[in-house]
């Protein structure tokens, strides 16, 4: 048996996913991703990577979903009346349970993984900077030296998406004609 | 952690990913599938830090970092694009969005 | 200091370039400024290249006093590609000359194209070509040679069609870029053979193969002339130089008459050693026959820049006749004399034409000589020097090469060039006749006015100075190293007054000159020729060339081309295109279009998992 605190992060992080993917609410389906965020979160610090766990939380749990409850509430879409689309939701298990096990075979019955990492516990870490560490510092590291020219695309990405942005939300008023 | 191994972490991550895929496929909301997306995202992210674990390398972890950068990228762009989709169609329902048909 | 006279080629070549960019990239709506602009940076040009020329005096930098720096850029095999200047005695010359001619007729076109609202764009164009045919001049391969070849073109083809709206000058480039390809295609099958026989594309590294070679193949020096047919507007490429007037008037002086198709020229002595005996054999007959006739054509032309151009043809025979006789010096040296005076013709012909209110036909002029006198001045100068008057420019270079003719072996090429001798004193007469003398034919003409000095200075300095005195400058400023090899042909062929050139261009000129001026004044308002025999008019006139071409396009061309067409048709288009392309989607598109295309995004969703699904199978799979 795995540990202890593995399986209820597990069954957090999967079971708010549930409520993301079949909620008829927006707000909702929001919360569920939050929840389903700070689960992966919790698994990111159980993989002794606390600075990645810390900056899921702030940035996706954080300011991503900010914005994504904003975006839900500014447009206020009129939730779906009727009766709830038990055809549909059962449709979407069938295909996610057949998909599943698809993912099963694939990393537990095929025993490729196992071949490849036998060992049930990750190796010890290492204070090597090059390797594994739990330090933000070798995030820095690698970050300004091995991926100095990825780092700069990012940050150029990210003033493309600010621009884009901008010009998007600009009320143009012959794109609404 | 004694006893996970990185099967357990990969079949997380990969029902995960299934999950959210499922959701992409049949929400109509616009918002949901998007965040059905982010999801996905979020899977595969916690794939990477568990082969970057499992193998003692800081590669995977740093491009968790990348993959953070861009979906807050993606994420400020498509919501602009779904606002200014709001504003023109007035839904978000992807049902009502068939033009490509039409 | 072979560091610091590379670098000076670094600036000659490269300010044009940067000035063309700077034209097209930010002064596309201030067309003044960019008119200057130009115009400075082809005098600062001028000026760079004038230094260059001067250069040999003192700095002899290497044993032959060449300037050379090559970098590499690509090594292919054993092939190596590169780019650099090989700056001999002959660039020096041809550097001069172009800069210099270019600089004046930039002052010119500021003048000429004062209303034009494209100004920005015209003068973009001329510094691309500045930066082009500089690029040939100094190119020290086959390759870069081509590739400024090519942008020569280009830019020839984009200043004919400076008047694009209007359909003449649109076909007229056209036409032009397309006889181009004819004789490119040539080049570049040559630029390929030089590379499988000698493996290399060097100019220097060519020479030493072809010198330690017994025999050229023929084809090499044949391929190699057929660009220089091309550009040179050499028999049977030459249709396209008429039709090219069609550009504005400096483009004319500047590309199509001093430069550009004297390029060719330059091209051909640069690979000279690479010429079999048959390849010049060719070029000289071929030369001469067309400087024949193209002169006689010359008469039966009312438009005053085509009648020029067909001087010109004519002068580009004689050029390439030279080359064919073994004296590309002289070849050279005509170039330049030519450069000098058909540029003025071609500006003075700007002038009149702008003067005039922009009419260009020669029989609706007259008695311009009081009303523009300046232009008429310099013109008429111009014109006593094409007709290669004793101590003009013109008869140091045209002589000479009458002279080479003479004592070569061909009684025909003497004969074909004492008959071109006499056609261009023939319609040099009657240009002056028609257009300066006698009375104004039409209310353009009475209205005529002088220019603006933009004009006039070009023409003067041009005219005055470079034809008129021509000769003597060559010796006085040219310093001895860079001209030695036009003084050592002088020598070789030293004329005197005895030599039949000298008789037959003194016959010429006074039986040609005196007699077209007699002639052509007896009729007013129409041609004399062709009111005396209307059938050599039309003989002359009539474009049997392009007829040819055209029967040829048509009855031949076309036929193998719809042959073709058909086989595509059926072949490509009916079994492969359709069967394939048409049934497949057609069944599978019926079975599976209410699936695929349904327009709603989860359904495409849907399909690009299935896709991405497979994808993973596959490659797990495999």
């Amino acid at each position: 048996m795995p540990d202890g605190l593995f399986i209820f992060f597990a069954a957090l992080t999967l079971g708010a996913a549930l409520l993301l993917v079949l909620s008829r609410n927006a707000v909702t389906s929001a919360m569920g991703m939050i929840l389903a965020l700070v689960g992966v979160a919790a698994d990111f610090f159980l993989l002794d990577a606390y600075f990645l766990g810390v900056l899921q939380v702030l940035v996706y749990a954080g300011a991503v979903m900010v914005l994504f409850l904003f975006i839900i509430m500014l447009l206020d879409t009129e939730d779906p009346t009727g009766a709830y689309p038990w055809k549909t939701a059962a449709l979407g298990l069938a295909t996610f349970f057949l998909l599943a096990a698809g993912v099963l075979w694939l990393f537990h019955w095929s025993g490729a993984v196992a071949a490849v990492k036998a060992g049930a516990t990750p190796p010890e870490l290492s204070t090597n900077p090059a390797e594994f560490t739990t330090a933000a510092k070798s995030f820095g590291r690698l970050l300004y030296t091995k991926y100095l020219l990825p780092l700069e695309i990012a940050g150029f990405l990210l003033l493309v998406a600010l621009v884009g942005v901008v010009s998007l939300s600009k009320d143009n008023p012959e794109s609404n004609a | 952690m004694e006893n996970t191994s990185l099967a357990h972490h990969l079949i997380l991550a990969g029902l995960l990913f299934v999950l959210g895929l499922t959701g992409v496929l049949l929400r109509r909301n616009l918002l949901v599938v998007y965040m059905c997306l982010e999801l996905m995202l979020a899977a595969a992210t916690l794939a990477l830090v568990a082969f970057s674990r499992f193998n003692r390398t800081m590669d995977g972890a740093v491009l968790v970092f990348f993959v953070i950068t861009v979906a807050a990228a993606e994420v400020a762009v498509g919501l602009a694009l779904i606002v200014a989709l709001f504003r023109k169609r007035g839904t978000v329902q992807s049902d009502a969005l068939t033009s490509l048909r039409d | 200091m072979p560091s610091d006279l590379s670098s000076l080629v670094h600036w000659i070549l490269f300010l044009p370039l940067g000035a063309a960019a700077l034209s097209a990239l930010f002064l596309r709506r201030a067309g003044a400024l960019a008119a200057w602009f130009s115009t400075a940076v082809a005098f600062v040009i001028a000026g760079l290249a004038l230094r260059l020329l001067l250069s040999v005096g003192g700095n002899v930098t290497s044993a032959t006093g060449d300037v050379t720096w090559h970098v590499e850029l690509a090594k292919f095999g054993g092939v190596s590609l590169g780019f650099g200047y090989l700056i001999d005695a002959n660039a020096r010359l041809m550097l001069f000359v172009v800069s210099f001619v270019a600089a004046w007729i930039h002052l010119f076109s500021v003048g000429y194209m004062k209303d034009d609202p494209a100004r920005g764009r015209f003068f973009a164009g001329l510094s691309i070509f500045m930066f082009s045919i500089l690029g040939i001049v100094v190119a020290d391969n086959l390759l870069m040679t081509f590739v400024y070849w090519e942008l020569v073109g280009f830019s020839s083809y984009m200043l004919i069609a400076h008047y694009f709206d209007k359909d003449f000058a649109a076909a007229a480039s056209k036409k032009a870029f397309i006889t181009n390809r004819v004789g490119d295609l040539g080049f570049i099958l040559g630029i390929a053979m030089c590379l499988s026989l000698y493996g290399t594309v060097d100019f220097a590294a060519l020479k030493d193969h072809a010198a330690a070679a017994k025999t050229i193949p023929v084809a090499v020096g044949a391929l190699l002339m057929c660009g220089f047919l091309g550009k040179s507007a050499q028999f049977p490429l030459h249709v396209w130089l008429t039709d090219a007037m069609a550009g504005p008037t400096p483009v004319s002086a500047l590309i199509h008459a001093a430069t550009m198709v004297a390029a060719g020229v330059y091209f051909m002595a640069r690979v000279s050693f690479l010429l079999a005996p048959e390849v010049l054999h060719f070029i000289a007959i071929s030369g001469a026959g067309m400087a024949a006739l193209a002169g006689l054509c010359a008469l039966a032309q009312t438009d005053i820049k085509k009648s020029l151009a067909y001087s010109t043809l004519a002068h580009l025979g004689i050029m390439g006749c030279a080359l064919g006789l073994g004296h590309p010096e002289l070849a050279l040296m005509h170039m330049a004399m030519h450069a000098f005076f058909k540029a003025t013709l071609f500006l003075g012909a700007g002038s009149v034409i702008h003067g005039c209110h922009h009419e260009q036909d020669m029989l609706k002029m007259g008695g311009l000589l009081k009303k523009m006198p300046l232009t008429a001045a310099t013109f008429v100068a111009a014109t006593l020097s094409n007709c290669a008057v004793p101590f003009l420019a013109g008869w140091y270079s045209k002589d000479a090469i009458i002279e080479a003719a003479y004592h070569g072996d061909h009684v025909a090429i003497f004969a074909f060039l004492a008959l071109a001798a006499l056609a261009t004193c023939l319609y040099s007469g009657r240009m002056i006749r028609l257009v300066f003398l006698g009375e104004a034919n039409s209310e353009e003409a009475s209205h005529a006015h002088e220019s603006p000095w933009t004009m006039t200075l070009p023409l003067v300095v041009l005219g005055l100075v470079y034809s008129v005195a021509g000769g003597f400058l060559a010796h006085a400023i040219i310093p001895a190293g860079s001209l030695k090899p036009v003084e050592h042909a002088l020598g070789e062929v030293s004329f005197h007054l005895a030599a039949p050139s000298t008789i037959v261009g003194l016959l010429s000129l006074v039986v040609g000159f005196f007699g077209a001026l007699k002639f052509y004044g007896s009729v007013r308002g129409a041609d004399a020729l062709q009111v005396v025999s209307p059938r050599t008019y039309h003989l002359l006139e009539h474009r049997w060339m392009d007829g040819l071409y055209r029967w040829y396009v048509d009855a031949v061309q076309r036929r193998v081309a719809e042959f073709i067409a058909f086989l595509d048709l059926l072949i490509i288009n009916g079994v492969a295109v359709r069967w394939i392309g048409g049934g497949v989607p057609a069944v599978l598109g019926y079975l599976s279009g209410r699936s695929f295309h349904r327009g709603q995004t989860r359904a495409y969703a849907f399909w690009i998992v299935l896709g991405s699904l497979f994808l993973a199978w596959f490659l797990i799979a495999r």
